[in-house]
């Protein structure tokens, strides 16, 4: 027994000292990146301090052109969707962007469920490298499961599965992105389908309270917050997602939009990559569309004459 | 309470710490409660279930031992089955039974129904039923004698190593273990750690990594390209492969750091050069039970040829409808019976190789054939539904198209992870006397490879694949 527990700790000492030295190499590079999404949502999370930023997921990455924005406001402007991320992860960016500073308009693009879905758990994984450096987001990690904090002791897990992308954006391979929106280049030609009715169902409390979490910190911090759903091409008689968000936007009193009815895109599937993603013709259509809305909102707010 | 979670990395040591420490004579009430909290951590009311299977393949076993009288002791046996079977049957086949039957008369104009049941399938009951059952009809058979001590057979039953998904044990091997006394051997539990560090290997690196794309791949079918539907299946073929020979490497390194023997459950099937040999490298506990308590006693091969091929695909139609309620399983398992019965009438099949005698051209032909008959049969196993196995079949033959990749770099890691499995199994299956990486004179080169794995562990693995394919049957 005493000769297996020295062998056991000389393996652990062994093990340890490994995961050390290949997680201090990751986290080098990883933060070293030039190009890709992890390089992205590190400018996001410790870098940008732009006047706009808009928040969700793919769908908002590739529907909100900077050069819209930037050319009619003058203001300065960043894109921190990133693709498959949903409520939890752009809750931690825009807490972790308040430690930093106060934007002064944020752009929520809405999209996901509010269902239990324990993928929108494992996404979290995303900001796993930003874990030990940023306590405020260590709530919402730890959703993952209550041993996030002892899991997070080594130094390789936080970059688990990240090698090949960190290869990528180092090598400059990966997409730049222009001010964090990345483009879609595609053509859907695809008709136009119906989706079927999401109706009512069970809520997942933790998803319903960051996403509380989120509105109330924009309130808390003066930030004027526009709540956008983005178009898409297909038609649906209802979805529960959409009308539980607006109805907490109404109670909170934050400027909700609907896209996914619009006759504009419903009817024109050129602006499509897929029937969830506008490709760049798209994005711009839609980017005017929501400029309009912000100055008509920003004036209301007299805003405009203020802080822009 | 899954091996691949943070629960059981903080269980098993504290299981084998207090193991040691204790009284030997306390040791099975410690591992029988080990065991029941390990299994009631996913769904305690459940564990009700194991302890009626315990209870009354104990009592049933007791009073057939007790008595002489051949006709009794058939009369404790048929209802140690009946009971055993009909909650199997209830748990697990009901609801496929009566869909079936009723949907087949509603076809023929005869309207009539059943309710189906919204049960939860308890995890492991396959298993340790078909383990109880098996003891009971070894004690009819003389076999072995019944278990007096309540405590220890409870033990025997739920042993949490083997408890949700194997190896199936048998009475005679485990039984006797739990009355010795376990002294702690270091060369045994070193074995141990070293099954269970590969075991993890196979699971979350190998497995998980290829059920992401196997599973967007079979999910949509009708979407995919011959070509990705059949790097789908050949990634699948390797996932439940790596899913349950990884769960039984950890059940067995485990029992062996606790000081038990477990039946070696896999041995390189892909190796194989015939249908049969894969069957003697594949799930070997369940196969040998399926043939020492249903293939021999209906006859096995000492009857006639027809009789023997009759024998064999009932065998194999049980043992597909065992492994689930779909009518996928049972042509899954019809499929592999008529692969035995063909290469039997053809006179085919060739004897196994002889491991670690360099291997011929004829082999590799032999190697590549038999794969190829089991990745199809697989193409039932894992679909959706019969329409979706149907469709994937079609398309295989008929559409051509790209690749489809899905995410880049998720793919580029099972390459990896499929690569260096194949280079652990060739080596074990060729080179069994030579002392490499794992088993290397060299303690240097032994740690160095176990803090490779270990790292590529935590570097590729994917932490959230959730449950072992098997647990489900």
């Amino acid at each position: 027994m005493k000769k297996f527990v020295i062998h056991g700790i000389l393996g652990l000492l062994l093990v340890f000292f490994f995961d050390l030295g290949i997680g201090r190499v990751l986290e080098y590079y990883y933060f070293k990146q030039e190009s890709g999404f992890q390089h992205r949502t590190t400018i996001s999370m410790d870098e940008t301090n732009a006047d706009i930023l808009v928040f969700g997921s793919s769908r908002a990455n590739h529907h909100y052109n900077p050069d819209v924005f930037i050319n009619s406001l003058n203001k300065t402007f960043y894109n921190t969707g990133r693709d498959g991320n949903f409520i939890f992860y752009q809750t931690a960016v825009l807490k972790s962007i308040l430690r930093r500073y106060k934007p002064k308009l944020i752009l929520y693009d809405f999209s996901g469920k509010f269902s239990y879905v324990q993928e929108d758990y494992d996404r979290l994984s995303s900001l796993l490298p930003y874990y030990r450096k940023h306590r405020e987001i260590r709530d919402i990690v730890n959703l993952r499961s209550s041993f996030e904090p002892l899991k997070n002791l080594s130094s390789i897990y936080p970059y688990n599965s990240t090698l090949a992308n960190i290869v990528i954006g180092n090598s400059n391979l990966g997409k730049k992105g222009k001010k964090g929106y990345v483009s879609l280049m595609g053509e859907w030609n695809e008709p136009l389908n119906e989706h079927k009715s999401i109706d009512k169902y069970e809520v997942d409390e933790n998803k319903l309270a960051i996403f509380n979490e989120f509105l109330d910190l924009c309130k808390r911090n003066d930030i004027p917050l526009l709540v956008f759903v983005s178009p898409v091409f297909y038609t649906y008689d209802k979805d529960y997602s959409i009308t539980l968000c607006k109805q907490i936007c109404n109670e909170k009193n934050i400027p909700f939009y609907d896209f996914t009815k619009d006759e504009r895109f419903l009817k024109s599937p050129q602006l499509f990559d897929d029937k969830e993603h506008l490709n760049d013709s798209g994005a711009k259509l839609y980017s005017k569309i929501t400029l309009n809305i912000i100055r008509q909102q920003l004036n209301m707010s007299n805003l405009i004459n203020e802080e822009f | 309470m899954l091996f691949n979670s943070f629960e059981f990395l903080l269980f098993f040591p504290l299981v084998c710490i207090v193991y040691y420490i204790i009284p030997i004579k306390l040791r099975w009430a410690f591992l029988l409660l080990s065991s029941y909290y390990f299994y009631m951590n996913w769904q305690p009311i459940y564990a009700v279930l194991i302890f009626t299977s315990t209870l009354v393949t104990y009592l049933c076993a007791l009073k057939i031992d007790a008595t002489q009288i051949k006709r009794r002791k058939k009369t404790y046996l048929t209802l140690s089955l009946f009971i055993n079977l009909s909650i199997l049957f209830l748990f697990k086949y009901y609801n496929f039974f009566n869909s079936s039957i009723f949907g087949l008369l509603n076809d023929l104009g005869i309207r009539m129904s059943l309710p189906n049941f919204d049960l939860l399938l308890p995890v492991g009951i396959s298993f340790y039923t078909f383990q109880a059952v098996g003891y009971t009809i070894d004690v009819y058979r003389g076999d072995i004698k019944s278990e007096k001590h309540f405590g220890i057979y409870a033990l025997f039953v739920s042993f949490f190593p083997q408890l949700v998904a194997g190896p199936i044990e048998r009475a005679v091997n485990l039984l006797p273990q739990f009355k010795e006394t376990k002294i702690f051997n270091y060369e045994q539990a070193s074995d141990g750690i070293r099954l269970m560090i590969w075991g993890f290997f196979m699971k979350i690196v190998v497995a998980d990594r290829l059920a992401i794309y196997v599973n967007s791949v079979y999910g949509v079918p009708e979407y995919h390209s011959s070509i990705t539907l059949l790097i789908g299946t050949v990634f699948f073929a390797f996932q439940i492969y790596c899913d349950f020979a990884g769960y039984s490497n950890i059940a067995i390194g485990c029992a062996k750091i606790l000081g038990f023997d477990l039946m070696t459950n896999f041995k390189r099937p892909y190796f194989a050069q015939s249908c049969a040999e894969f069957w003697s490298r594949w799930h070997i506990s369940l196969s040998t039970w399926f043939k020492d308590y249903l293939y021999i006693p209906l006859g096995g091969n000492r009857v006639g040829a027809v009789k023997n091929y009759r024998n064999l695909l009932i065998t194999f139609l049980v043992s597909g409808l065992w492994h689930g309620a779909n009518w996928t399983y049972v042509i899954w398992g019809g499929l592999n019976g008529f692969y035995q019965i063909i290469f039997k009438i053809l006179d085919v099949s060739p004897k196994s190789r002889k491991i670690g005698v360099p291997f011929k051209f004829n082999y590799l032909v032999n190697l590549t054939i038999t794969f190829v008959l089991i990745c199809f049969s697989w193409i039932f196993f894992r679909a959706n539904s019969l329409y979706d196995a149907i469709t994937i079949i079609e398309r295989i033959i008929t559409v051509s198209g790209s690749l489809f990749i899905g995410d880049k770099s998720s793919f580029a890691y099972s390459i990896f992870a499929i690569s260096l499995l194949l280079i652990k199994d060739a080596v074990d299956e060729f080179y069994p006397d030579k002392k490499m990486f794992f088993t290397s004179e060299y303690r240097s080169v032994r740690y160095l490879s176990y803090t490779f794995i270990i790292s590529t562990i935590l570097l590729l693995g994917v932490f959230d694949g959730g449950q072992f394919i098997y647990f489900q049957f």
